[in-house]
């Protein structure tokens, strides 16, 4: 049964890897037969563009857009599973919706929406260049990351994240409900990858010196079920950024959050740092995708944004710590992007779909 | 020959012809979702074909063995399911005590400050439940959660147990807070308008005052006792925010959470087996509440004859009392409206020296000095007057829909009493309340967003905002018709059926007169509903459409404090305006309640 359900994930996502690299030929060829100014006058001819989100500072480059551009854009800002349940919506039933989706919880995404066909990724070979291979398909907007965050009034002394699975860390640890988050949960089904897997035994042992003995399939379901015995479930980053940071706490807490909330420690006066260099990773990073529908009715404003969004004048309003342009970076972050690819957890869409369900039923156990 | 006959003979009388008409619509839109909701029970959707190894679209019953036969089923139904039983009980419970207490006192005796009491009662339930869950947060939070400790602890140095500031406990009493207005409003609605003939008539014939309490008071306030049970009962039930507020810290798991987790990530099959079962409990309690309204069939307290009630004295506890009940009141509805005030004129939260107020979230043009990014103040806020606009326009419509439907319903189902029509549309008309919000809009997106039987792709519309708002809260007005409609003897309407007015005259000149107070209160509770309701419109709204609840979580989410405060101040301060104009024009207001 188990080797069968081995052989079908292999399978699956070998064909999944086939199908979506299929289709993005298929899309940079259709993007390359136009010229710009081509593109620019048939999206101004449309004269209009639907854009569904993940972020509120969309809207900030949707009206660069139509200042530059002339074109009118709307810009919603959706949760993870609205924004997949409408696109599916207005996909099925053809009616008139998003043009271009910017979306994020990769798995969902990637089976539901793309491989479905209601998204297809826009890639020029411009882009096609300058975008790393591996945020090709589909195509990465921004990776966002999560790391371990501690109170800085006293010294950071975790340097292996088994550390946080100490008594001595009961009740200290803050995450977000990963029920209510699917990037959170994601990172978990990350954690129970063999190759993720691996890394975290080995840090067991070098922490420790003696092997981890399972009581669950592997070492990423073990952290997981230690580190859910410690934490406290927070409602948002932000509240859990507020409880983390606050000065003059008796213990040192610490959390998992975007570091984006750094920006403002300083001036909420929080007192925070930023877990590097934890062994075996610091956090974990999750892409966003853009793609446009398949019931689009102004596909050319859909492409040009597009291209814009990737332009360093598109990107201005979204540069900030914590959201990463696959190709520019970020430029608040003292880090580069190649620095957190190599420190945190980053999501395979692929994986995540195949095992989201399971994994999702083991820490639903534990809460 | 005989049936035209009787079929002509059936129509004759309004009653039915309402019955009939609304029976096909609700129908249409309720049962028809329902069966949908079954369907998809049994579906394999998108999301899960592949773990379950079939094409999406196919059927399996894996939905329902995982829910109720699995290994992991304890933790994603029977505890949870345990747990919202509880709370919502207990939510109940307090809920009754509360505002039924507090409605004698208003209507039975010479408490001080009636109105204004009165109208301040209110106020938990125009605010969004989960505001004064935060509010709850706020006051008793310890270090479990890290960061400041609550105002509580922060005066009194005592630190709050866990099972007092998350969990079971908060969780009731809130919810129970929430929804006390609902026991007031009905409890309160037979009180007023009862006389006191039945209870004095025991004086005189020396009964003791627990004896009158038990005997007569009781008995004749327990339809009210049981309808603000159902109500209450299947809002607890359904409610999300409030426990997920309050239970999360101690992981108290509680149904509507793992609906929410379910529906909203790879498993929807099994959230709607989850809000299928949700509904079934509800319809439990609305047969059993069916069962004790219809075995007792005379409630008639409004007879047309004299009556009038006489005051208890409460002597020397008058003042005693009347403090009390204005620190308890003061303390619920006015306190929450007063930290959010606050809250929404501080730069940095926690910090409460004269320089960190400021009034920039309110008024000015851009914030980008003030930790935001440069949304602009309240007042000055493009997106917020679109919403505002949006949110009334909605609510008015909902209001206006539901409200004159629902006591037509309501009407209809009383002079047809014993009717099966009647019966099914009784039930009929109040299922959607039994509905989870988010259930239900899931449905209503994936089956208007295509064209359906008569109707045409609804999806991005207002209109399918204006027909799930009207169908959700009819339940509200469908009951106040209907206990109004009880106490009022039909013998009032037959007196003009005798001298030969038609029906129009009869309901126009008589009985919405005589009820108008109830009639108008039937238009105001969707009206309110609709006004801070989230769960409901959030999938379908579009950029063209955004209401103010949908602005107030987006601030929420964001956790910009300012803005999420000083918006839902703005919310409660419009219903109140609202409330008070129509009160100070019409006579009614929500407080005068259903029923009375």
């Amino acid at each position: 049964m188990k080797r069968t359900m081995i052989v079908l994930i292999v399978l699956l996502a070998v064909a999944g890897l086939a199908f979506a690299g299929g289709k993005k030929e298929s899309a940079s060829k259709a993007g390359s037969t136009v010229s710009h100014e081509e593109l620019v006058s048939a999206a101004k001819a449309e004269g209009e563009l639907n854009i569904y989100t993940f972020t509120s500072r969309g809207s900030k480059v949707g009206e660069l857009f139509e200042n530059k551009y002339g074109i009118k854009t709307n810009v919603t800002q959706l949760g993870d599973s609205a924004m997949i349940t409408r696109v599916t919506a207005e996909a099925k039933a053809d009616v008139a919706g998003a043009d271009l989706v910017f979306a994020q919880d990769s798995g969902r995404v990637l089976t539901e929406l793309f491989d479905t066909g209601y998204l297809t990724e826009y890639i020029t070979d411009e882009l096609s260049a300058v975008v790393p291979d591996q945020f090709e398909s589909p195509l990465v907007y921004d990776l966002n990351i999560k790391a371990f965050i501690f109170n800085s009034e006293q010294p950071v002394n975790v340097t292996n994240v088994w550390q946080l699975t100490e008594p001595a860390w009961k009740n200290r640890i803050q995450l977000k409900n990963p029920q209510s988050e699917s990037v959170g949960m994601n990172f978990f089904v990350m954690l129970t990858k063999p190759e993720w897997a691996e890394k975290l035994e080995r840090a067991y042992k070098s922490l420790y010196g003696r092997d981890l003995v399972l009581t669950t399939p592997n070492a990423g379901y073990e952290f997981i079920k230690a580190l859910m015995a410690n934490a406290v479930l927070g409602k948002s980053d932000t509240t859990i950024c507020e409880a983390v940071g606050t000065k003059g706490q008796a213990q040192q807490l610490a959390g998992l959050f975007t570091i984006n909330k750094l920006r403002t420690a300083h001036d909420k006066n929080l007192a925070l740092e930023i877990g590097y260099d934890m062994v075996p990773f610091s956090g974990f990073m999750y892409p966003i995708y853009t793609g446009i529908t398949k019931n689009s009715k102004h596909p050319n404003a859909a492409r040009l944004f597009t291209e814009f969004a990737f332009t360093e004048e598109g990107w201005k309003p979204m540069d900030t710590l914590g959201d990463n342009s696959p190709i520019l970076g970020s430029s608040e972050d003292t880090h580069s992007l190649d620095y957190w690819q190599k420190n945190l957890v980053i999501e395979d869409p692929v994986w995540i779909a195949a095992h989201r369900y399971e994994v999702e039923e083991f820490v639903n156990a534990l809460i | 020959m005989k049936l035209t006959f009787k079929l002509k003979s059936f129509f004759r009388k309004p009653q039915n012809i309402i019955l009939f008409v609304v029976c096909v619509v609700l129908g249409y839109l309720t049962l028809f979702p329902l069966y949908s909701m079954l369907r998809d029970t049994l579906t394999a959707h998108v999301s899960e074909a592949r773990r379950l190894g079939v094409k999406a679209g196919s059927m399996t019953w894996d939905h329902w063995k995982r829910i109720l036969f699995d290994k992991n089923s304890r933790t994603v139904f029977y505890r949870p399911l345990v747990n919202s039983l509880v709370t919502s009980t207990a939510a109940c419970v307090i809920s009754i005590v509360f505002g039924g207490i507090f409605a004698w006192f208003i209507t039975r005796t010479d408490l001080k400050w009636k109105k204004t009491l009165s109208s301040l009662f209110i106020f938990p339930y125009i605010m969004p439940s989960w505001t004064l869950a935060l509010a709850w947060l706020n006051l008793f939070k310890n270090s479990l959660v890290g960061g400041s400790d609550g105002l509580f602890t922060a005066i009194t140095g005592v630190a709050t147990p866990n099972w007092f500031a998350y969990g079971a406990f908060p969780i009731s009493v809130v919810t129970g807070l929430h929804y006390a207005p609902f026991a007031y409003i009905m409890i309160g609605g037979i009180l007023r308008n009862a006389d006191s003939n039945l209870e004095e008539a025991a004086d005189l014939l020396g009964t003791t005052r627990w004896r009158r309490l038990w005997k007569i008071t009781i008995p004749m306030i327990a339809p009210a006792i049981f309808s603000t049970f159902l109500l209450v009962f299947s809002s607890a039930m359904s409610s999300f925010a409030v426990p997920s507020f309050l239970g999360l810290p101690v992981r108290y798991q509680v149904l509507t959470m793992q609906l929410y987790r379910t529906l909203d990530g790879v498993s929807p099959g099994q959230g709607y087996a989850i809000a299928l079962l949700m509904i079934l409990i509800s319809v439990g309690v609305l047969a059993f509440n069916q069962r004790i309204t219809n075995s007792r069939r005379n409630f008639t307290t409004v007879t047309g004859k004299s009556g009038g009630v006489s005051l208890v004295c409460l002597k020397r506890s008058r003042g005693v009392l009347s403090a009390v009940f204005l620190g308890l009141i003061l303390l619920v509805s006015v306190f929450p409206l007063f930290t959010f005030a606050l809250e929404s004129l501080i730069i940095h939260p926690g910090d409460y020296r004269p320089s960190n107020f400021t009034l920039d979230f309110w008024i000015s043009r851009d914030n980008t000095a003030r930790l935001t990014t440069g949304e602009p103040g309240l007042l000055l806020n493009p997106a917020l007057w679109a919403a505002l606009w949006n949110s009334v326009k909605l609510s008015v419509t909902c209001a206006l829909a539901a409200g004159t439907l629902g006591f037509l319903a309501g009407y209809a189902i009383v002079r047809g009493r014993g009717t099966r029509l009647a019966k099914a549309v009784d039930s009929l008309a109040f299922f959607p309340y039994l509905m989870p919000a988010m259930a239900f809009s899931a449905i209503y997106l994936s089956m208007f967003s295509v064209r359906h039987l008569f109707l045409p792709s609804l999806y991005g519309t207002f209109f399918i905002l204006a027909l799930i708002g009207t169908v959700k809260y009819m339940p509200f007005a469908s009951r106040s018709g209907i206990n109004s409609m009880m106490q009022l003897s039909g013998q009032i309407e037959e007196a003009g059926e005798i001298i030969g007015i038609g029906w129009w005259r009869r309901m126009t000149r008589l009985v919405v007169p005589i009820q108008k107070s109830s009639f108008v209160s039937g238009y105001l509770l969707p009206f309110i509903s609709c006004m801070r309701e989230l769960s409901l419109f959030v999938l379908l709204c579009t950029p063209q459409n955004r209401v103010l609840t949908t602005l107030l979580y987006y601030y929420n989410e964001k956790g910009w404090s300012q803005y999420s405060n000083g918006l839902n101040l703005l919310i409660v301060i419009i219903v109140i305006v609202v409330n008070w104009t129509v009160n100070k024009t019409t006579g009614a207001s929500i407080d005068k309640g259903i029923g009375g």
